[in-house]
């Protein structure tokens, strides 16, 4: 059956997609981490501001930090799943993919749908943790919550295309990757309430993508409820549309910058 | 007949370098046929390859694949060819059928699905086919971390035959390699470019893997050297063949020799004796002293590679002392 180019990039996109689910279920690692890191952060830190810190705060801090902590997981994962490709680049993995005729777009497009799979499945870390602490998950607004989560994975993925745009070596990028996610792990409002920021940090947590992408989905997980004006920084329709703003740039900027530097040497 | 390889006035300056990768090379390859693309480390050979697969943009020239061009018709380029790159390019952690899988589905051979037994059954034939022949069959459904470098070589070429392709460029294919793997390897190159009448395009280290080719091209600094096949361009660079010969009685040899008007010149123990034709065979009916020793000397391309080295080094210190 011969298919049309349409067909042939989309089929493209399934097969490198699957690529990295395949490898993601093989790899225990990953696994693992997914399970460790929600019980160091909302665990062990959490527990600790939650009991010392955050008696005053008039809402579950816990409960608060989880949903950021969502969206943290997201981000990182895609984020550090985009940078991969500068590593498969230098270790040759990826020069398979870019010798064939195939869109550049497609390759991203493909690797970003693989990464955000990962990244999702390995949120049910951060439930377990969850129910094991005893955090209320908010009945069906979890569900809405997780229903919006592949948005959080499109931001986080096409800040990873805009940074391995302007990056050429693999060490290069994991310790960009890192000074990319932990400022904004802490600024954003993912653990820490950002309503009172002022000056440069208010400043900064103003310019992150992932702040727009946390009050999103605390908006959602939060609608309806009492404290919902006490986390929540700005209307959805804002965030939403900062969000797509950030996408867009990010991605016609950081594709074209990656494919620019893969072939004008 | 179009040739399928055309490249002309090709010029590579890198961002970063002082002089160009290459500099206006020119040079055609015909549908079929075996090319060895030679040179030192430095000359340009990766850089060309790099531009004739559409992963490098070029400077300046044209470089025509199959009838498309390199920067204008990228996609179509990549759809004709296939590439054994100088460093494995297989996903470690997935199994052998699962790289080709991921092969097939890029190169929009095959629908993709995510279980070998959902491909089609020609997939599954074309791969239990080429499997056989490489003789990868029994780890066909192995990780591909536990290959050793022969069979990751194997495995590569079959990957890049899946789509069919008119030209197969080889980057050092078979750099890491054990010689009984490299023999088994060559073998089965020549198997298929004979069946599936598929062009080879070679860059090498191993000079003796060239001597089989159709023509050779050699350069340094970026510029064609020597184009031509291998016994020209060992002409070219080594001037006639010789054998070495000797006899009980030195002086008549030495006699028949003046008399025949052949050139030769008086070692140590011998006489270089340089002959013209394909083999000495005639030169020698034609001597009547009785030989006590006779050796031929079969010129390589190594030692015409090597001579040509050597000239562009003197010529770069000539220029460095002018």
């Amino acid at each position: 059956m011969l298919m049309t180019k349409a067909q042939k990039e989309s089929n493209a996109v399934v097969a490198i997609a699957a690529r990295e689910i395949t490898k993601g279920i093989k790899n225990p690692v990953l696994m693992i981490v997914s399970i460790v890191f929600p019980i160091i952060f909302i665990g062990i830190f959490g527990g600790s501001l939650s009991q010392n810190m955050a008696g005053n705060l008039g809402y579950n801090y816990l409960q608060f930090m989880m949903i950021g902590m969502i969206v943290n997981s997201v981000f990182t994962g895609l984020i550090t799943g985009m940078s991969s490709l500068i590593e498969e680049r230098n270790q040759n993995l990826t020069q398979e993919l870019y010798v064939s005729p195939i869109s550049r777009y497609s390759i991203i497009l493909g690797k970003m749908i693989g990464s955000s799979f990962t990244s999702i499945v390995g949120l049910l870390g951060i439930l377990i943790v969850a129910l094991l602490m005893q955090i209320p998950l908010g009945g069906m607004h979890i569900v809405w919550l997780f229903l919006i989560t592949p948005l959080f994975c499109l931001i986080g993925g096409s800040l990873g295309i805009f940074f391995i745009g302007f990056v050429q070596d693999s060490k290069t990028a994991d310790i960009g990757s890192m000074l990319l996610v932990m400022p904004q792990m802490f600024l954003s409002g993912a653990m820490i309430p950002i309503q009172h920021s002022t000056g440069i940090l208010g400043f900064l947590a103003h310019i992150m993508p992932m702040t727009y992408c946390i009050d999103l989905a605390r908006a959602v997980f939060y609608s309806g409820t009492p404290v919902y004006s006490q986390v929540v920084l700005y209307h959805p329709v804002t965030d939403l549309l900062v969000m797509a703003g950030f996408f867009l740039v990010f991605t016609v900027v950081g594709t074209w910058m990656f494919t620019r530097s893969e072939r004008n040497r | 007949m179009e040739p399928i390889i055309r490249v002309e006035q090709l010029r590579k300056q890198y961002k970063s370098g002082k002089r160009p990768a290459v500099d206006g090379i020119s040079f055609e390859v015909g549908r079929g046929e075996f090319f060895a693309f030679l040179g030192p480390n430095g000359a340009g050979k990766t850089t060309t390859i790099s531009i004739l697969t559409t992963t490098l943009s070029k400077t300046e020239g044209t470089v025509m694949i199959a009838g498309y061009d390199v920067e204008k018709e990228a996609a179509k380029v990549r759809r004709n060819v296939g590439i054994i790159f100088q460093n494995p390019s297989l996903d470690l952690d997935l199994t052998a059928e699962e790289n080709i899988r991921l092969h097939v589905s890029i190169y929009g051979v095959y629908a993709y699905r995510p279980f070998y037994s959902m491909m089609p059954k020609e997939y599954k034939q074309r791969i239990e086919e080429l499997a056989a022949i490489v003789g990868i069959h029994d780890n066909l459904f192995k990780k591909v971390k536990g290959f050793s470098g022969g069979m990751k070589r194997k495995l590569e070429i079959m990957r890049s035959l899946m789509h069919k392709p008119q030209i197969l460029f080889l980057d050092e294919p078979t750099q890491g390699l054990d010689a009984s793997a490299r023999q088994s390897l060559w073998a089965y190159l020549q198997k298929i470019r004979k069946e599936e009448n598929i062009t080879i395009f070679l860059t090498t280290h191993y000079l003796e893997e060239a001597e089989e080719a159709d023509r050779v091209c050699m350069i340094t600094h970026g510029k064609v050297a020597v184009l031509g096949t291998p016994e020209e361009i060992k002409h070219k660079l080594l001037g006639d063949k010789s054998m070495l010969i000797d006899a009980g009685d030195r002086k008549a040899l030495r006699a028949e020799l003046e008399a025949l008007q052949v050139s030769f010149t008086e070692e140590e123990q011998c006489f270089r004796v340089r002959f013209q034709d394909k083999t000495p065979q005639s030169l020698v009916a034609r001597l009547h002293t009785p030989l006590s020793r006779m050796e031929v000397h079969q010129q390589t391309l190594e030692e015409a590679y090597l001579s040509l080295v050597q000239q562009s080094q003197n010529d770069e210190s000539r220029k460095g002392a002018v």
